[in-house]
Protein backbone atom coordinates (compact mmCIF):
# COMPACT_ATOMS: atom_id res chain seq x y z
CA UNK A 1 0.00 0.00 0.00
CA UNK A 2 0.85 3.38 -0.90
CA UNK A 3 1.77 5.46 2.06
CA UNK A 4 0.92 8.61 0.22
CA UNK A 5 -2.43 7.13 -0.73
CA UNK A 6 -3.60 6.01 3.09
CA UNK A 7 -5.13 9.75 4.14
CA UNK A 8 -7.15 9.60 0.85
CA UNK A 9 -8.44 6.21 1.74
CA UNK A 10 -8.98 6.50 5.25
CA UNK A 11 -11.09 9.90 4.11
CA UNK A 12 -13.36 7.94 1.58
CA UNK A 13 -14.26 5.36 4.51
CA UNK A 14 -15.16 8.22 7.27
CA UNK A 15 -18.37 8.56 5.83
CA UNK A 16 -19.00 4.94 6.15
CA UNK A 17 -17.69 4.34 9.63
CA UNK A 18 -20.14 7.49 10.33
CA UNK A 19 -22.45 5.78 9.00
CA UNK A 20 -22.22 2.40 11.43
CA UNK A 21 -21.74 4.74 13.90
CA UNK A 22 -25.02 7.05 13.14
CA UNK A 23 -27.25 3.57 12.54
CA UNK A 24 -25.47 1.91 15.42
CA UNK A 25 -26.67 5.36 17.81
CA UNK A 26 -29.93 5.52 16.61
CA UNK A 27 -30.59 1.51 17.39
CA UNK A 28 -28.96 1.96 20.83
CA UNK A 29 -31.89 4.94 21.39
CA UNK A 30 -34.62 3.24 19.49
CA UNK A 31 -34.44 0.16 21.59
CA UNK A 32 -33.47 1.78 24.82
CA UNK A 33 -36.54 4.00 24.23
CA UNK A 34 -38.77 1.35 22.75
CA UNK A 35 -38.49 -0.93 25.74
CA UNK A 36 -39.40 1.74 28.11
CA UNK A 37 -42.13 3.57 26.30
CA UNK A 38 -44.75 0.79 27.27
CA UNK A 39 -44.73 1.23 30.82
CA UNK A 40 -44.06 4.27 31.85
CA UNK A 41 -44.96 4.05 35.44
CA UNK A 42 -42.32 1.99 35.58
CA UNK A 43 -39.78 4.13 33.77
CA UNK A 44 -40.81 6.66 36.87
CA UNK A 45 -40.07 3.80 39.27
CA UNK A 46 -36.44 3.12 37.59
CA UNK A 47 -35.49 7.03 37.65
CA UNK A 48 -37.10 7.29 41.26
CA UNK A 49 -34.99 4.01 42.03
CA UNK A 50 -31.87 6.78 41.12
CA UNK A 51 -33.28 8.68 44.56
CA UNK A 52 -31.70 12.10 43.09
CA UNK A 53 -35.18 13.68 42.71
CA UNK A 54 -38.71 13.37 44.69
CA UNK A 55 -41.27 11.05 42.88
CA UNK A 56 -43.74 13.79 41.27
CA UNK A 57 -40.30 15.16 39.25
CA UNK A 58 -38.94 11.03 38.77
CA UNK A 59 -42.42 10.58 36.79
CA UNK A 60 -42.54 13.47 34.92
CA UNK A 61 -38.82 12.49 34.01
CA UNK A 62 -39.02 8.56 33.24
CA UNK A 63 -42.46 9.76 30.72
CA UNK A 64 -40.27 12.21 28.95
CA UNK A 65 -37.17 9.86 28.49
CA UNK A 66 -38.49 7.46 26.48
CA UNK A 67 -40.10 9.67 23.81
CA UNK A 68 -37.09 11.72 23.48
CA UNK A 69 -34.89 8.63 23.02
CA UNK A 70 -37.35 7.12 20.55
CA UNK A 71 -37.11 10.84 18.63
CA UNK A 72 -33.73 10.71 18.65
CA UNK A 73 -33.11 7.67 17.40
CA UNK A 74 -35.73 8.46 14.83
CA UNK A 75 -33.65 11.41 13.84
CA UNK A 76 -30.53 9.62 13.92
CA UNK A 77 -31.94 6.97 11.64
CA UNK A 78 -32.91 9.11 9.06
CA UNK A 79 -29.42 11.32 9.59
CA UNK A 80 -30.55 14.64 10.23
CA UNK A 81 -28.38 17.79 11.17
CA UNK A 82 -26.29 14.68 12.37
CA UNK A 83 -23.70 16.36 14.34
CA UNK A 84 -26.39 18.61 16.28
CA UNK A 85 -28.06 15.30 16.91
CA UNK A 86 -24.87 13.86 18.16
CA UNK A 87 -24.20 16.43 20.15
CA UNK A 88 -27.53 15.97 22.24
CA UNK A 89 -27.08 12.02 22.21
CA UNK A 90 -23.82 12.55 23.88
CA UNK A 91 -25.35 15.17 26.31
CA UNK A 92 -27.55 12.92 27.15
CA UNK A 93 -25.07 9.55 27.61
CA UNK A 94 -23.14 12.03 29.65
CA UNK A 95 -26.12 12.37 32.12
CA UNK A 96 -26.72 8.54 31.97
CA UNK A 97 -23.02 7.93 33.20
CA UNK A 98 -22.82 10.66 35.37
CA UNK A 99 -26.30 8.40 37.44
CA UNK A 100 -24.63 5.36 37.09
CA UNK A 101 -21.29 6.56 38.59
CA UNK A 102 -23.59 8.73 41.44
CA UNK A 103 -25.55 5.24 42.58
CA UNK A 104 -22.63 3.36 42.60
CA UNK A 105 -20.86 6.15 44.92
CA UNK A 106 -23.87 6.29 46.65
CA UNK A 107 -23.90 2.12 47.35
CA UNK A 108 -27.42 1.89 46.10
CA UNK A 109 -28.30 -1.67 44.72
CA UNK A 110 -30.34 -1.08 41.19
CA UNK A 111 -30.71 -1.93 38.27
CA UNK A 112 -29.56 1.17 35.71
CA UNK A 113 -33.10 1.16 33.82
CA UNK A 114 -30.66 1.60 30.80
CA UNK A 115 -32.00 -1.07 28.55
CA UNK A 116 -35.12 -2.12 31.29
CA UNK A 117 -37.27 -0.45 33.34
CA UNK A 118 -34.60 -0.69 35.69
CA UNK A 119 -35.05 0.21 39.72
CA UNK A 120 -35.59 -2.63 41.75
CA UNK A 121 -32.76 -5.24 42.60
CA UNK A 122 -33.69 -7.47 45.23
CA UNK A 123 -32.21 -10.80 46.75
CA UNK A 124 -28.50 -11.47 45.85
CA UNK A 125 -28.75 -9.84 41.89
CA UNK A 126 -25.98 -7.45 42.11
CA UNK A 127 -25.76 -4.05 40.10
CA UNK A 128 -22.84 -4.37 37.62
CA UNK A 129 -21.96 -0.91 37.76
CA UNK A 130 -18.80 -1.20 35.54
CA UNK A 131 -20.52 -2.43 33.06
CA UNK A 132 -23.09 -0.34 32.28
CA UNK A 133 -20.64 2.62 32.40
CA UNK A 134 -18.73 0.90 29.86
CA UNK A 135 -21.03 0.60 27.67
CA UNK A 136 -22.61 3.77 28.08
CA UNK A 137 -18.51 5.14 27.48
CA UNK A 138 -18.85 3.00 24.19
CA UNK A 139 -21.92 4.76 22.87
CA UNK A 140 -20.79 8.22 23.56
CA UNK A 141 -17.87 6.89 21.66
CA UNK A 142 -20.11 6.65 18.65
CA UNK A 143 -21.61 9.95 18.90
CA UNK A 144 -18.16 11.26 18.91
CA UNK A 145 -17.72 10.09 16.30
CA UNK A 146 -20.04 11.45 14.46
CA UNK A 147 -19.57 15.04 16.15
CA UNK A 148 -16.31 14.80 14.91
CA UNK A 149 -17.41 13.64 10.97
CA UNK A 150 -21.01 13.87 10.68
CA UNK A 151 -20.98 13.22 7.07
CA UNK A 152 -22.52 9.88 6.36
CA UNK A 153 -24.38 7.91 3.86
CA UNK A 154 -27.45 7.37 3.28
CA UNK A 155 -28.44 10.46 5.49
CA UNK A 156 -30.70 13.32 4.86
CA UNK A 157 -28.02 15.61 4.94
CA UNK A 158 -25.69 14.39 2.73
CA UNK A 159 -29.08 14.38 0.18
CA UNK A 160 -29.78 17.91 1.39
CA UNK A 161 -26.50 19.56 1.60
CA UNK A 162 -25.56 17.31 -1.74
CA UNK A 163 -22.79 14.22 -1.70
CA UNK A 164 -19.38 16.11 -2.12
CA UNK B 1 -5.93 38.03 -25.95
CA UNK B 2 -7.49 40.87 -23.57
CA UNK B 3 -11.06 39.01 -24.87
CA UNK B 4 -9.50 35.75 -23.76
CA UNK B 5 -8.69 37.47 -20.05
CA UNK B 6 -12.05 38.94 -19.67
CA UNK B 7 -13.15 35.31 -20.16
CA UNK B 8 -11.28 34.04 -17.54
CA UNK B 9 -12.05 36.45 -14.93
CA UNK B 10 -15.89 36.23 -15.93
CA UNK B 11 -15.15 32.32 -15.40
CA UNK B 12 -13.66 32.84 -11.86
CA UNK B 13 -16.14 35.14 -10.79
CA UNK B 14 -18.57 33.04 -11.88
CA UNK B 15 -17.11 30.38 -9.58
CA UNK B 16 -16.91 31.95 -6.76
CA UNK B 17 -20.61 33.55 -6.93
CA UNK B 18 -21.51 29.69 -7.08
CA UNK B 19 -19.39 28.70 -4.27
CA UNK B 20 -20.57 31.57 -2.31
CA UNK B 21 -24.37 30.04 -3.09
CA UNK B 22 -23.89 26.55 -2.24
CA UNK B 23 -22.06 27.74 1.15
CA UNK B 24 -25.11 29.59 1.47
CA UNK B 25 -27.60 27.04 0.84
CA UNK B 26 -25.55 25.26 3.16
CA UNK B 27 -25.80 27.22 6.14
CA UNK B 28 -29.70 27.02 5.62
CA UNK B 29 -30.16 23.56 5.27
CA UNK B 30 -28.03 23.24 7.99
CA UNK B 31 -29.80 25.37 10.24
CA UNK B 32 -32.84 24.50 9.30
CA UNK B 33 -32.60 21.20 9.86
CA UNK B 34 -31.48 22.09 13.06
CA UNK B 35 -34.41 23.66 14.05
CA UNK B 36 -36.51 20.47 12.94
CA UNK B 37 -34.42 18.54 15.54
CA UNK B 38 -34.65 20.73 18.07
CA UNK B 39 -38.64 20.75 17.51
CA UNK B 40 -39.12 17.06 16.86
CA UNK B 41 -37.35 16.66 20.27
CA UNK B 42 -39.15 19.08 22.29
CA UNK B 43 -42.64 17.65 20.56
CA UNK B 44 -41.59 14.28 21.76
CA UNK B 45 -41.00 15.54 25.18
CA UNK B 46 -43.84 16.97 25.58
CA UNK B 47 -45.74 13.98 24.53
CA UNK B 48 -44.59 12.16 27.23
CA UNK B 49 -45.04 14.89 29.82
CA UNK B 50 -48.49 15.23 28.31
CA UNK B 51 -49.13 11.35 28.66
CA UNK B 52 -48.27 11.93 32.48
CA UNK B 53 -50.44 15.04 33.53
CA UNK B 54 -53.31 12.78 31.93
CA UNK B 55 -52.79 10.11 34.13
CA UNK B 56 -55.81 10.21 36.47
CA UNK B 57 -55.87 7.88 39.00
CA UNK B 58 -58.44 9.80 40.84
CA UNK B 59 -60.83 7.99 39.81
CA UNK B 60 -59.50 4.25 40.93
CA UNK B 61 -61.99 2.67 43.45
CA UNK B 62 -60.09 1.94 47.07
CA UNK B 63 -61.19 -1.14 48.78
CA UNK B 64 -62.97 -0.15 51.98
CA UNK B 65 -60.96 -2.79 54.06
CA UNK B 66 -57.87 -0.83 52.87
CA UNK B 67 -55.11 0.70 55.44
CA UNK B 68 -52.54 3.17 55.39
CA UNK B 69 -53.63 5.80 52.73
CA UNK B 70 -55.50 2.78 50.93
CA UNK B 71 -52.43 0.78 50.18
CA UNK B 72 -52.31 -2.03 52.34
CA UNK B 73 -54.74 -5.06 53.90
CA UNK B 74 -54.06 -5.25 57.83
CA UNK B 75 -53.78 -8.92 59.65
CA UNK B 76 -53.42 -9.17 62.91
CA UNK B 77 -53.67 -6.90 66.30
CA UNK B 78 -50.13 -6.90 67.69
CA UNK B 79 -48.22 -3.67 68.55
CA UNK B 80 -45.50 -3.60 66.20
CA UNK B 81 -46.23 -2.85 62.93
CA UNK B 82 -44.60 -4.62 59.73
CA UNK B 83 -45.44 -3.65 55.95
CA UNK B 84 -44.68 -5.90 53.61
CA UNK B 85 -44.86 -4.78 49.82
CA UNK B 86 -45.27 -7.91 47.57
CA UNK B 87 -46.09 -8.10 43.62
CA UNK B 88 -47.31 -11.71 43.21
CA UNK B 89 -45.42 -12.30 39.98
CA UNK B 90 -42.34 -11.98 41.75
CA UNK B 91 -40.31 -15.21 42.83
CA UNK B 92 -38.35 -13.32 45.79
CA UNK B 93 -41.31 -12.80 47.85
CA UNK B 94 -42.54 -16.36 47.29
CA UNK B 95 -39.37 -17.24 48.50
CA UNK B 96 -39.87 -14.77 51.51
CA UNK B 97 -43.24 -16.02 51.82
CA UNK B 98 -42.15 -19.43 52.15
CA UNK B 99 -39.00 -18.62 54.22
CA UNK B 100 -40.86 -16.68 56.74
CA UNK B 101 -44.32 -16.97 56.14
CA UNK B 102 -44.95 -19.67 58.83
CA UNK B 103 -43.04 -16.95 61.86
CA UNK B 104 -44.85 -14.29 60.82
CA UNK B 105 -48.26 -15.97 61.18
CA UNK B 106 -47.17 -17.29 64.33
CA UNK B 107 -46.87 -13.62 65.38
CA UNK B 108 -49.77 -12.82 64.57
CA UNK B 109 -51.81 -15.98 66.21
CA UNK B 110 -49.29 -14.61 69.73
CA UNK B 111 -50.56 -10.25 68.96
CA UNK B 112 -47.10 -9.64 68.49
CA UNK B 113 -47.73 -7.63 64.87
CA UNK B 114 -50.12 -6.33 63.01
CA UNK B 115 -49.07 -7.18 59.26
CA UNK B 116 -50.16 -4.48 56.38
CA UNK B 117 -49.76 -6.37 53.01
CA UNK B 118 -49.21 -3.89 50.41
CA UNK B 119 -49.92 -5.74 46.99
CA UNK B 120 -47.91 -3.64 44.34
CA UNK B 121 -47.24 -4.44 40.31
CA UNK B 122 -43.92 -3.76 39.44
CA UNK B 123 -43.57 -6.84 37.49
CA UNK B 124 -45.91 -6.35 35.07
CA UNK B 125 -43.41 -6.33 32.02
CA UNK B 126 -42.88 -9.96 33.11
CA UNK B 127 -45.97 -12.14 31.99
CA UNK B 128 -46.03 -11.47 28.12
CA UNK B 129 -48.16 -8.41 28.33
CA UNK B 130 -51.12 -9.96 30.15
CA UNK B 131 -50.55 -7.95 33.55
CA UNK B 132 -50.65 -10.67 35.72
CA UNK B 133 -49.24 -8.99 38.65
CA UNK B 134 -51.84 -6.03 38.19
CA UNK B 135 -54.68 -8.28 37.86
CA UNK B 136 -53.65 -10.63 40.90
CA UNK B 137 -52.96 -7.48 43.24
CA UNK B 138 -56.51 -6.58 41.78
CA UNK B 139 -57.96 -10.23 42.70
CA UNK B 140 -56.39 -10.04 45.96
CA UNK B 141 -58.09 -6.21 46.60
CA UNK B 142 -61.60 -8.06 45.91
CA UNK B 143 -60.35 -11.14 47.92
CA UNK B 144 -60.02 -8.82 51.06
CA UNK B 145 -63.16 -6.74 50.34
CA UNK B 146 -65.27 -9.95 50.99
CA UNK B 147 -62.97 -10.59 53.85
CA UNK B 148 -60.27 -13.20 52.64
CA UNK B 149 -57.16 -11.51 51.61
CA UNK B 150 -54.57 -13.66 53.40
CA UNK B 151 -56.25 -16.69 52.42
CA UNK B 152 -56.33 -15.52 48.68
CA UNK B 153 -52.70 -14.20 49.14
CA UNK B 154 -51.01 -17.62 50.34
CA UNK B 155 -52.82 -19.65 47.22
CA UNK B 156 -51.87 -17.00 44.65
CA UNK B 157 -47.99 -17.58 46.11
CA UNK B 158 -49.36 -21.38 46.50
CA UNK B 159 -49.83 -21.38 42.64
CA UNK B 160 -47.38 -18.69 41.64
CA UNK B 161 -46.84 -19.48 37.56
CA UNK B 162 -43.02 -18.53 36.40
CA UNK B 163 -42.02 -15.09 36.08
CA UNK B 164 -41.95 -14.41 32.12
CA UNK B 165 -44.92 -16.83 31.27
CA UNK B 166 -48.66 -15.36 30.68
CA UNK B 167 -49.38 -15.76 34.43
CA UNK B 168 -52.71 -16.89 35.31
CA UNK B 169 -55.10 -15.86 33.88
CA UNK B 170 -58.39 -14.44 34.99
CA UNK B 171 -60.41 -17.65 35.26
CA UNK B 172 -57.80 -19.02 37.36
CA UNK B 173 -57.82 -16.41 39.62
CA UNK B 174 -61.19 -16.59 40.15
CA UNK B 175 -60.98 -20.46 40.34
CA UNK B 176 -58.47 -20.18 43.28
CA UNK B 177 -60.52 -17.72 44.91
CA UNK B 178 -63.60 -20.29 45.22
CA UNK B 179 -60.94 -23.07 46.85
CA UNK B 180 -60.88 -20.31 49.64
CA UNK B 181 -63.86 -19.94 49.70
CA UNK B 182 -64.53 -16.42 47.85
CA UNK B 183 -67.89 -16.23 45.72
CA UNK B 184 -69.80 -14.51 42.77
CA UNK B 185 -68.85 -10.67 43.96
CA UNK B 186 -64.88 -11.52 43.65
CA UNK B 187 -65.74 -13.28 40.84
CA UNK B 188 -67.15 -10.00 38.86
CA UNK B 189 -64.35 -7.53 40.42
CA UNK B 190 -61.93 -9.65 39.01
CA UNK B 191 -63.67 -9.70 35.51
CA UNK B 192 -64.90 -5.64 36.12
CA UNK B 193 -60.85 -5.10 37.58
CA UNK B 194 -62.61 -2.93 39.56
CA UNK B 195 -59.40 -2.80 41.83
CA UNK B 196 -56.60 -2.72 38.94
CA UNK B 197 -56.38 1.16 39.15
CA UNK B 198 -56.44 1.10 42.61
CA UNK B 199 -53.53 -1.35 42.15
CA UNK B 200 -51.39 1.33 39.58
CA UNK B 201 -52.25 3.54 42.00
CA UNK B 202 -50.79 2.45 45.33
CA UNK B 203 -47.55 1.51 42.71
CA UNK B 204 -47.53 4.75 42.70
CA UNK B 205 -47.43 5.33 46.48
CA UNK B 206 -44.69 2.42 46.74
CA UNK B 207 -42.47 4.33 44.49
CA UNK B 208 -43.23 7.79 46.32
CA UNK B 209 -41.91 6.06 49.14
CA UNK B 210 -38.77 5.30 48.44
CA UNK B 211 -38.66 1.79 48.08
CA UNK B 212 -37.54 0.29 44.39
CA UNK B 213 -37.88 -3.72 44.69
CA UNK B 214 -39.84 -6.44 46.33
CA UNK B 215 -40.41 -7.74 49.08
CA UNK B 216 -40.01 -5.08 50.83
CA UNK B 217 -40.38 -5.37 53.90
CA UNK B 218 -40.67 -3.05 56.87
CA UNK B 219 -41.12 -2.98 60.56
CA UNK B 220 -42.14 -0.06 62.45
CA UNK B 221 -41.03 2.36 59.60
CA UNK B 222 -37.63 0.85 59.57
CA UNK B 223 -36.56 -1.32 56.00
CA UNK B 224 -35.63 -4.90 56.64
CA UNK B 225 -32.67 -6.04 54.45
CA UNK B 226 -30.08 -9.20 55.19
CA UNK B 227 -26.47 -7.73 54.13
CA UNK B 228 -26.00 -6.32 50.82
CA UNK B 229 -29.80 -5.40 50.27
CA UNK B 230 -30.19 -9.20 50.01
CA UNK B 231 -33.65 -10.37 51.28
CA UNK B 232 -33.50 -10.70 55.19
CA UNK B 233 -33.45 -14.02 56.94
CA UNK B 234 -36.07 -14.98 59.19
CA UNK B 235 -33.44 -14.13 61.82
CA UNK B 236 -32.48 -11.43 60.85
CA UNK B 237 -36.66 -10.56 60.72
CA UNK B 238 -37.75 -11.71 63.86
CA UNK B 239 -34.47 -10.05 65.36
CA UNK B 240 -35.91 -6.56 63.88
CA UNK B 241 -39.63 -7.20 65.04
CA UNK B 242 -38.05 -8.08 68.60
CA UNK B 243 -36.14 -4.92 68.49
CA UNK B 244 -39.25 -2.90 67.60
CA UNK B 245 -41.26 -4.75 70.46
CA UNK B 246 -38.59 -3.06 72.73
Amino acid sequence: MDLRQQPNRLAAAWPWISTLARLGLAAVFLIAGGLKVTDLAASARAVNAYDLMSYDTAKVIGAVQPFLEIALGLLLLIGIATRLSAIIAAVLMVIFIAGIISAWARGLQIDCGCFSKGGELTGGRTAQYGLDILRDVGFLALAGILIWKPRSKFSLDSVLLGER
Amino acid sequence: MSKGNRGRDRSAAKRIVEQQNAAERRRRVTIWTSVGVVAVLVIAGLIGWGVVANQDNSTASTPSVAVDEGTAFAVGSGPVTVDIYEDFMCPICHEFEKQTGPTIAQMVTDKKVTVRYHPVSILDRASNGTKYSTRSAGAAAAAAVDGKFLEYHNVLFENQPAEGSDGLDDAKLIELGKSVGLGDSFATAVNDKTYDSWVTKSTETFASRGYNGTPTIVVNGKQVTGPNETLPTTEIFTQAVTAAAG
